[in-house]
């Protein structure tokens, strides 16, 4: 039974960065309803977003509010070396979550379910990964699920997401859906290499970040208002290094 | 967390980086208990608590990091959080150290000349449990979430295991030993009982802090 579409998980400004490490998300604020499609490029922040979502680890600063019970997860790479069959591990699974997978067929599963999962091939083991998560009523977080699917298998999970609560990493546009995120359109970065007027430039429209390092700085900017801060850095006097996305 | 662990219980079996440790034990406590006399009943618990520390610690590090990164994210997620699946597995690992206490016990029941009381018997029972414990939680302080590479956790958790034994009586480890090797049951076991306890839960605490960093 599919669960009806709810605004259930509601991220208030999160940010995340890994120890001392750069910040992975930025200030970003998104409300789960329905299907929700994160689009984005490699390194964009993706994964650590759909993390988040599902509890595996927290915001360094913001909230998430309203995370559900049941919640079904797909990670990037499901783990090719499970020493279980895949009958085993779903039946643990669903004695976990007190429910029990029952899409594998939909999803056009094909190998031996008493065999390792090991020596399953790419696309059936993503089947199983993608069966234990569709048994929670609540919320799917998936990310890259339609990696090693064929056609058909693909096509059934489009069917079986439709009216879910799912937040799904999909860059390569197999979901439709009122929500994308983009990621990848997150910031532009300028670096700069000599520094003058850095307060007047964190005061602009689109600046995200201003951070001094050593004698230059580095400045994250909206794409849409990444020229004209340019600009303005130029005209305050700032040395650009570089400009990339 | 019934469910976790007996998943946990299986994916450990199926690694088969269990034996490693069982057989160590099995093949120490053969030496210690079936050739000729291991001395008094309470000595000779001694000897083997000494033994089940550290293979505790092992046997704790190897159901910590059976499942890898992955698919631990999917049981979280699917346990509703870090804590049911870590309190499964200090769970199992406590179940663990039970059934290891036990062969420890009845063996010399059978093997040892000397006569066993039944409270020397539930001394040394309880003993075996302390000391395995202890280990589980040296083993669970240091495995992942806590440190996320296996050399890292065997390097450290091998340091502290070698680093108790010097410092003899100023553990609870050592007091249990010493209060074994001196034929003595007093309260000191059960104060050893609830520092092993209280670390087995830091230690869950403390990987459910390191996981969601």
């Amino acid at each position: 039974m599919a669960a009806a579409i709810l605004d259930l998980v509601e991220l208030v400004e999160v940010g995340k960065r890994y120890g001392r490490g750069p910040w992975v998300l930025r200030d970003l604020s998104l409300s789960v309803s329905g299907l929700v499609v994160l689009t984005g490029g490699n390194g964009s922040g993706k994964s650590t977003l759909l993390r988040i979502v599902a509890g595996i680890t927290a915001p360094t600063r913001g909230s998430v509010v309203g995370r559900p019970r049941s919640v079904g997860y797909v990670p990037e790479r499901f783990p090719s070396d499970v020493r279980m069959s895949a009958q085993s591990y779903l039946g643990h699974m669903g004695a976990i979550r007190g429910r029990k997978a029952d899409v594998l067929e939909r999803l056009g599963f094909r190998g031996d379910l008493t065999a390792p999962m090991s020596a399953l091939s790419k696309g059936n083991a993503q089947k199983v990964a993608i069966a234990q998560a569709l048994a929670a009523t609540d919320l799917l977080v998936l990310d890259e699920p339609f990696t090693g699917l064929d056609t058909t298998a693909a096509t059934a999970l489009v069917e079986l997401l439709k009216d879910r609560t799912a937040v799904v990493a999909d860059h390569e546009g197999h979901l439709p859906s009122e929500q994308v995120i983009s990621l990848s359109d997150g910031h532009v970065v300028i670096e700069l290499s000599r520094v003058s007027g850095l307060d007047e430039l964190s005061e602009l429209d689109g600046v995200r970040d201003v951070s001094e390092r050593g004698i230059g700085a580095r400045v994250l900017v909206e794409p849409a208002h990444s020229d004209r801060v340019l600009a303005e850095a130029l005209r305050l006097g700032c040395s650009v290094r570089s400009v990339r996305s | 967390m019934i469910a976790t662990t007996r998943y946990l219980a299986m994916d450990v079996l199926r690694g088969q980086r269990f034996l490693a440790p069982v057989l160590v034990y099995c093949g120490v406590l053969g030496m210690l208990f079936l050739h000729g006399d291991a001395g008094p009943a309470l000595q000779a618990y001694a000897g083997s608590c000494a033994l089940i520390y550290p293979v505790a610690a092992w046997l704790a590090v190897v159901i910590a990091t059976s499942e890898d990164p992955a698919r631990r994210e999917i049981t979280v997620v699917t346990a509703g959080g870090w804590r049911p699946v870590l309190s499964a597995v200090a769970l199992l690992s406590v179940l663990t150290v039970i059934a290891l206490s036990l062969l420890a016990t009845l063996m010399p029941l059978v093997t040892n000349p000397h006569p066993y009381s039944v409270g020397s018997v539930l001394a040394g029972f309880a003993g075996h449990v302390v000391c395995g414990t202890l280990g589980a939680s040296v083993g669970l302080l240091f495995a992942r979430p806590v440190l996320r590479t296996i050399g890292r956790t065997v390097l450290v958790v091998f340091a502290v295991i070698v680093l108790t034994y010097p410092l003899g009586k100023r553990t609870p480890f050592g007091w249990v030993l010493d209060m074994l090797g001196t034929e003595t049951v007093n309260v000191t076991l059960l104060w050893s009982g609830m520092i092993a306890a209280v670390m087995i839960v830091g230690a869950v605490a403390l990987g459910l802090r390191a996981a969601r960093r």
